[in-house]
């Protein structure tokens, strides 16, 4: 009993570090598959809060970048709203059908828009996340799409009561649904560790039309993103490893290094979705 | 004791908020980041027990992932180093010096420290590395990054010890 104890004291240490990295390794993996560790993220209260504090002193010193930016952005859009306005004129004199499709369109959105503002960001790990100062109680649920003025930021991963954690387009776990602006072919946005300017759009079918230069957006083929936002443009073309379709260099339009406004895009339906996941799941 | 508790605790919360909130974000040429946090695991007194370096390095490790969405990868790669510590001070420090020296340019003398410092700092990088990328698919870009934040890193302790000296 007293070699026992004697050992115990002289080598428990090693318990100690086998308990400890087992514990270290079942946060790792959970983590990666488990979607209830948002205690040990960034979105985590006192955490959010220290990070928020920290962005809001850096966004301090890029209000002149991000001001110009916007400013560049916003005469984009009145110059595209003047020529749809153009347009629209000259489209038809019935002015009540144009109404009223105008009206139908805007029921018929589902999605609508909640700003936020990153308070962290990362780019250089081989999985990168963003975490937002919106959370829970400002409607934002996991599985939402976030936007910048840009192109596509990512897609909501966990949230809290006031923060979200947002797995970026730089993740290994990201996978994103796009296609050609001008024709219908589609692939998927994966990104692998390395450079934040470009991605890659896989499995690209063989028979797909399209060259350098043309512009990617999203496919709409899932709840998260509406069909048509930009997300970049074709850079290079080369074959898949397994040489069955087209792996394409993407530049995508999105500047990740400098970003600070973001829009979450709330699904209307997430809700009516929710409950119907939730039925689906109580189903033995 | 407490206060020695309190002075570490203290020394602690500043190491992780300078690394989470402004070391993390510096990456030279892509590759080589500086993890000063490390260097608070090495100034511990020699003669500490095991149990408690392990537990600050395990806590330590955890609060700096919290912070940088990385759960368990500093904690294990800190843990693992806080384990080969005692053996590493053995192996390096002089014969002389005694039981309850704190390692260091004074105690240790600069070569011996730093032949400690960088021993240690491959250790962390490389299970933190491991642990992050979870595979060998670009061995070049590993080593690259394991080498060069160990010797940033190596470079940034160097600089603090000759100051403190």
């Amino acid at each position: 009993m007293r070699n026992l104890l004697d050992f115990l004291f002289k080598y428990g240490y090693w318990l100690l570090f086998i308990a400890l990295e087992s514990i270290s390794l079942l946060l790792l993996f959970r983590f990666n598959n488990y979607q209830g560790s948002i205690g040990f993220t960034s979105a985590n209260r006192i955490v959010g809060d220290i990070h928020a504090l920290s962005a809001q002193v850096s966004s301090f010193f890029t209000l002149k970048e991000a001001n110009e930016s916007l400013v560049q952005y916003n005469l984009t859009l009145e110059t595209e709203n003047e020529m749809l306005r153009k347009v629209l004129r000259n489209l038809t004199t019935d002015d009540s059908i144009i109404v009223q499709q105008l009206e139908e369109l805007r029921q018929d959105e589902v999605f609508h828009t909640v700003p936020a503002n990153i308070i962290s960001n990362s780019l250089n790990n081989r999985d990168n996340y963003l975490t937002l100062n919106k959370g829970a109680i400002d409607g934002i649920r996991p599985e939402m799409g976030v936007i910048c003025g840009n192109g596509l930021v990512g897609i909501v991963y966990m949230v809290s009561e006031h923060y979200s954690l947002v797995i970026s387009l730089l993740n290994s776990k990201s996978s994103i649904s796009c296609k050609f602006k001008h024709n219908d072919y589609f692939g998927y946005l994966k990104w692998e560790e390395g450079d934040s300017r470009y991605a890659h759009l896989e499995d690209v079918p063989r028979h797909a039309l399209f060259q350098q230069g043309d512009t990617v957006v999203t496919s709409g083929h899932s709840s998260v993103f509406p069909k048509g936002l930009m997300v970049g443009t074709v850079e290079e073309i080369e074959d898949s490893p397994d040489g069955m379709s087209y792996q394409l260099g993407i530049r995508l339009s999105t500047n990740f290094a400098s970003l600070d406004n973001v829009l979450v895009l709330a699904n209307r339906h997430a809700e009516e979705l929710d409950r119907l996941e939730h039925i689906t799941k109580e189903e033995p | 004791m407490l206060f020695t508790f309190l002075k570490r605790f203290g020394w602690m919360w500043v190491s992780v908020l300078l690394q989470a909130l402004i070391l993390n974000n510096i990456h030279f040429f892509g590759y080589a980041t500086p993890f000063l946090y490390v260097y608070l695991l090495l100034k511990f007194d020699a003669n500490i027990s095991r149990y408690a370096l392990l537990l600050w390095g395990f806590f330590m490790g955890l609060s700096i992932d919290i912070f940088s969405n990385t759960p368990g990868v500093n904690a294990a790669a800190a843990t693992l180093l806080a384990l080969a510590r005692p053996f590493l001070i053995k192996l390096f420090a002089p014969r002389e010096s005694p039981d309850d020296m704190e390692p260091g340019f004074r105690d240790m003398g600069a070569g011996p420290f730093m032949r400690y410092t960088t021993v240690s700092l491959l250790i962390h990088q490389t299970t933190l590395i491991l642990l992050v990328t979870f595979s060998f698919a670009h061995p070049g870009a590993m080593a690259l990054k394991i080498v060069g934040s160990t010797l940033l890193t190596a470079l940034c302790i160097a600089a603090i010890e000759s100051i403190r000296k």
